[in-house]
């Protein structure tokens, strides 16, 4: 907090410093003004960049447990090479903002929709860095139907008006893959609320989908994020990490940790622990209800573990071998997936798993509102997904059943197909088959789940706590000797955490939230471990006209 | 007396149309709906305003405002409590989880801090001005002035961390499910919860048996020789308990709300917490039925409070 507080004190006094130097401007129209908004101007963009000193707030706000970001993409193979960083540089930024004849009386709308504590002081250090370089900003939470407010679209995707009325949004992407940070730069995409129309853009997202050859999708990915760096159409800000707590009482046996906001192997099977009960403590276990795996299939420990997918991945997300399909096989041009399943599976209620749940899971997560957009796409693009969807047929027909084996068929190609198939559990049948899609997640089939993985519901005490024991018919077993999972009742920010960890009834668990990592840190037996994952918080800029920013 | 009660429980009614709908209104009002909640504001730019809007139809939500309260209101008629939107659980089913670990730490505490504070109210008052009423004073301001959360912080960090004598938190453990078993996660919660109140109902009792015992019928017992235990807790403390049973029949209602806080920081399964999740997350038949019941019940204490003052109050009448 001190901290903080320094950090605005010395951000006021630079404001009297640097904000009384701007001249006026000249009375001959500015290059934007034909546009109606400051912000179609790329100048003002990355003058609104250059003026903040990310790297500080990273190593002084989030005490370096985060990533200054110079592209939503996270460091990785997928980074793009020589991006312009835009360093802190008031002066450059001031210089930039004088070219692009900024309105000294202009406020930035800005909005946000997080409630922490950690945004509010964030945003307080923002408006205090661009009123150094002249820039005066107001900001305001937005509550209420964010989606509406957030991103719809104008009608006219080349000059707006724009139909979301603010100039920047302080918003996060949490991205199973690098598609889900850059479709939405597509002039038509359905929550491009802020980029018009760009020459040679549409083609370069394009051409990020357009191949299921990994590679070159790598450098279709770098293009584009050269395109939107040299033009700044967003400003990353940083890279969030998250924190995975391991106390003293387990062993992971060296398997590697990953993005434990969606599933992959974590071979939990082979983990031992000192516990004589063969129990472990966790988190996230159900409020009110177990949350169906429909937006993020692997945030709590239970989707994971009770549910099986298609195909298995490894902690960086990438697909790997079979799970319920024993082997798969893609043909060569990507547009048809063949798995093999495996015969020796049960549900948790002693039922056989067969070809028909998997065909069932595709029709009915196709019409689950809210399914997150990677699934969503790959599902679209099978072979008569559109006249599923349309009432005009009564099964998909690019999923062939014969026998043990499905085909998947597709009419266009997904290049994240395989991700959906290692991500999206298959649900049983015969527990769902009479249910309506759209109230998935009100089935009464979610206080008590039954799925195929390799542990089941023990015991559920809504708002208190679950216990997961070990499935005995699971199809593999482990070297490990975990008997048990106890979860405590929680959502995703679990505000007894620290607590339980102090009191030793925490041996695995994990959060985004820097103030958890720090405190569990102090704790002996606790293990705090980094981790990157694809989650990058930014500032959208609304370069269409709106009635305040003409 | 009788046609008293059967009067008050009839105005019951209208009452409680007014304060429904004013609630249902209340909700109407708060910006967004349910369905803005059930998804995470970063995965709402992928999803179609007609998937959102397709789920608010089938939830019943974009029905006008008076037909959703219509329907809510014949449906309670009807013994239908609604269903959780969240998780289209009965409403009834939600109550009947967590309103008796509410109910259990509410009457714990209501008990321990009519009895500590009642006592010590009294003790206070028979020695005013010496050194144990100075100390209990004090220790009533600290108790009223000191925050729940806070006091209920530093007792997890002496008891639970430092002495080891109680778990963290929560309602029971695995295997341990009977209400004997599972008395040491009750008692620091129902400390902290009655402490807090203990200091209210002390000063209370203090004040009104000070009050009490400088009456003309206490000196007129005194004066015909009563033994002075027999003056001060048959005579004087009956008068004085008149304001003191009052405070705690307006206390009932925290039978079913009043312990959020502290259901929050030892992490108790109760009303209290599903309460605010609710309305969060704008869940309204939740919310409806929790308000609905509180108020409830205050208009019952209510009614019970003038029952009590006029049995123990010879000077009041019921009319």
């Amino acid at each position: 907090m001190k901290k903080i507080i320094v950090l605005v004190v010395l951000l006021s006094l630079s404001v009297s410093l640097f904000a009384t130097g701007t001249k006026e401007a000249s009375v001959s129209t500015a290059p934007w003004q034909e546009k109606g908004t400051v912000l179609s101007d790329v100048r003002v963009r990355q003058a609104l960049l250059l003026a903040i000193d990310m790297q500080t707030i990273v190593d002084e706000l989030f005490e370096g447990m985060a990533e200054r970001a110079i592209s939503m993409t996270s460091p990785g193979v997928y980074l793009a090479e020589g991006l312009e960083s835009y360093d802190y540089n008031p002066e450059k930024a001031k210089a930039l903002l004088q070219e692009a004849r900024w309105p000294k009386d202009y406020t930035l709308d800005v909005v946000y929709y997080y409630s922490d504590q950690q945004t509010v002081d964030l945003m307080a250090i923002l408006q205090q860095y661009w009123a150094a370089v002249g820039v005066k900003s107001s900001f305001r939470k937005l509550e209420g139907d964010l989606s509406a407010q957030l991103w719809t679209p104008p009608a006219d995707r080349k000059v707006g008006p724009s139909e979301v009325k603010w100039d920047l949004a302080y918003a996060a992407v949490a991205a199973l893959s690098e598609n889900e940070f850059y479709d939405r730069f597509e002039s038509t995409a359905s929550n491009n609320s802020t980029i018009p129309y760009q020459e040679g853009l549409d083609e370069l997202v394009k051409a990020t989908r357009a191949t299921a050859d990994v590679q070159k999708q790598i450098e279709a990915f770098k293009a584009l994020q050269r395109e939107i760096n040299k033009n700044m159409y967003n400003i990353p800000l940083y890279h969030q990490l998250s924190f995975i707590y391991i106390s003293d009482k387990i062993d992971l046996k060296q398997n590697a940790l990953g993005n434990d906001q969606f599933s992959y192997e974590k071979n939990i099977l082979d983990w031992t622990t000192t516990r004589p009960d063969g129990m472990i403590y966790s988190n996230g276990g159900p409020m009110e209800f177990y949350e169906a795996p429909v937006v993020n299939p692997g945030l709590y420990l239970y989707q994971e573990l009770l549910f099986d997918k298609l195909i298995n991945a490894d902690e960086n997300l990438t697909p790997t071998e079979g799970m319920l399909a024993k082997s798969y096989t893609v043909s060569a041009d990507g547009m048809q997936i063949t798995f093999d399943l495996r015969t020796d599976v049960l549900w948790h209620d002693g039922r056989r798993f067969s070809s028909d749940d998997v065909l069932f899971t595709f029709e009915y997560l196709i019409k689950t509102p809210g399914l997150n957009a990677v699934a969503l796409n790959t599902l679209k693009s099978i072979s008569g997904a559109d006249a599923y969807l349309e009432g005009k047929a009564s099964s998909i027909s690019g999923v062939r059943v014969e026998g043990n084996k499905v085909v998947v068929t597709f009419e266009t190609l997904d290049p994240n197909a395989l991700l959906t198939f290692s991500q999206w559990p298959i649900l049983p049948k015969h527990l769902l088959g009479s249910s309506n899609p759209v109230l998935f997640q009100q089935n009464a089939f979610w206080q008590n789940p039954i799925g195929t993985g390799p542990f089941k519901v023990a015991q559920t005490v809504m708002d208190n706590y679950a216990i997961l024991e070990r499935n005995a018919n699971y199809y593999r077993t482990g070297s490990g000797n975990i008997k048990k999972i106890y979860l405590h009742a929680s959502k995703e920010n679990d505000g007894n955490l620290i607590k339980n960890a102090e009191s030793g009834r925490i041996d695995y668990a994990w959060s985004k939230s820097v103030a958890d990592a720090q405190a569990i840190e102090k704790i002996a037996h606790m293990t705090v471990n980094p981790v990157n994952i694809r989650y990058t918080r930014l500032f959208w800029v609304n370069q269409y006209p709106h009635p305040a920013n003409k | 007396m009788i046609s008293f009660i059967i009067r008050k429980f009839l105005l019951l009614i209208p009452l409680l149309l007014v304060i429904s709908f004013l609630i249902f209104l209340g909700m109407e009002l708060m910006p967004g709906d349910a369905v803005d909640f059930m998804i995470p504001p970063d995965a709402l730019a992928t999803i179609s305003q007609a998937e959102l809007d397709l789920l608010r139809s089938e939830l019943g939500l974009d029905a006008p405002f008076l037909v959703r309260y219509g329907t809510w209101l014949v449906n309670l008629v009807q013994g239908d409590f609604g269903y959780s939107l969240q998780s289209g659980v009965a409403v009834s089913s939600l109550l009947a989880n967590t309103l008796p670990a509410t109910l259990e730490l509410s009457l714990a505490a209501l008990v321990l801090s009519t009895l500590f504070g009642s006592i010590l109210g009294v003790v206070s008052a028979l020695y005013k001005g010496r050194l144990s009423d100075n100390v209990l004073t004090v220790m009533g301001m600290i108790g009223v002035a000191i925050p729940q959360f806070l006091f209920g912080l530093i007792m997890i960090v002496v008891f639970v961390f430092k002495l080891g004598w109680f778990p963290v938190g929560g309602r029971l453990t695995v295997g341990n499910e009977a209400f004997l078993q599972r008395l040491d996660h009750l008692i620091l919660p129902s400390v902290v919860l009655a402490l807090s109140m203990t200091a209210g109902v002390m000063r209370y009792c203090r004040s009104s048996m000070l009050d009490s015992l400088n009456k003309e019928f206490i000196k007129t017992a005194r004066s015909k020789g009563l033994p002075p235990w027999r003056v001060n807790l048959v005579h004087g403390l009956r008068v004085a308990m008149t304001p003191v049973a009052v405070l705690i029949g307006f206390r009932l209602p925290m039978l079913i709300g009043g312990s959020v806080v502290i259901e929050q920081v030892f992490q108790w399964p109760g009303v209290g917490q599903m309460f605010v999740s609710a309305v969060r997350s704008q869940n309204t038949p939740i919310v409806m039925m929790v308000a609905f019941f509180s108020v409830l019940i205050v208009l019952i204490a209510s009614i019970l409070v003038d029952i009590a003052t006029a049995l123990l109050d010879p000077r009041v009448k019921l009319s």
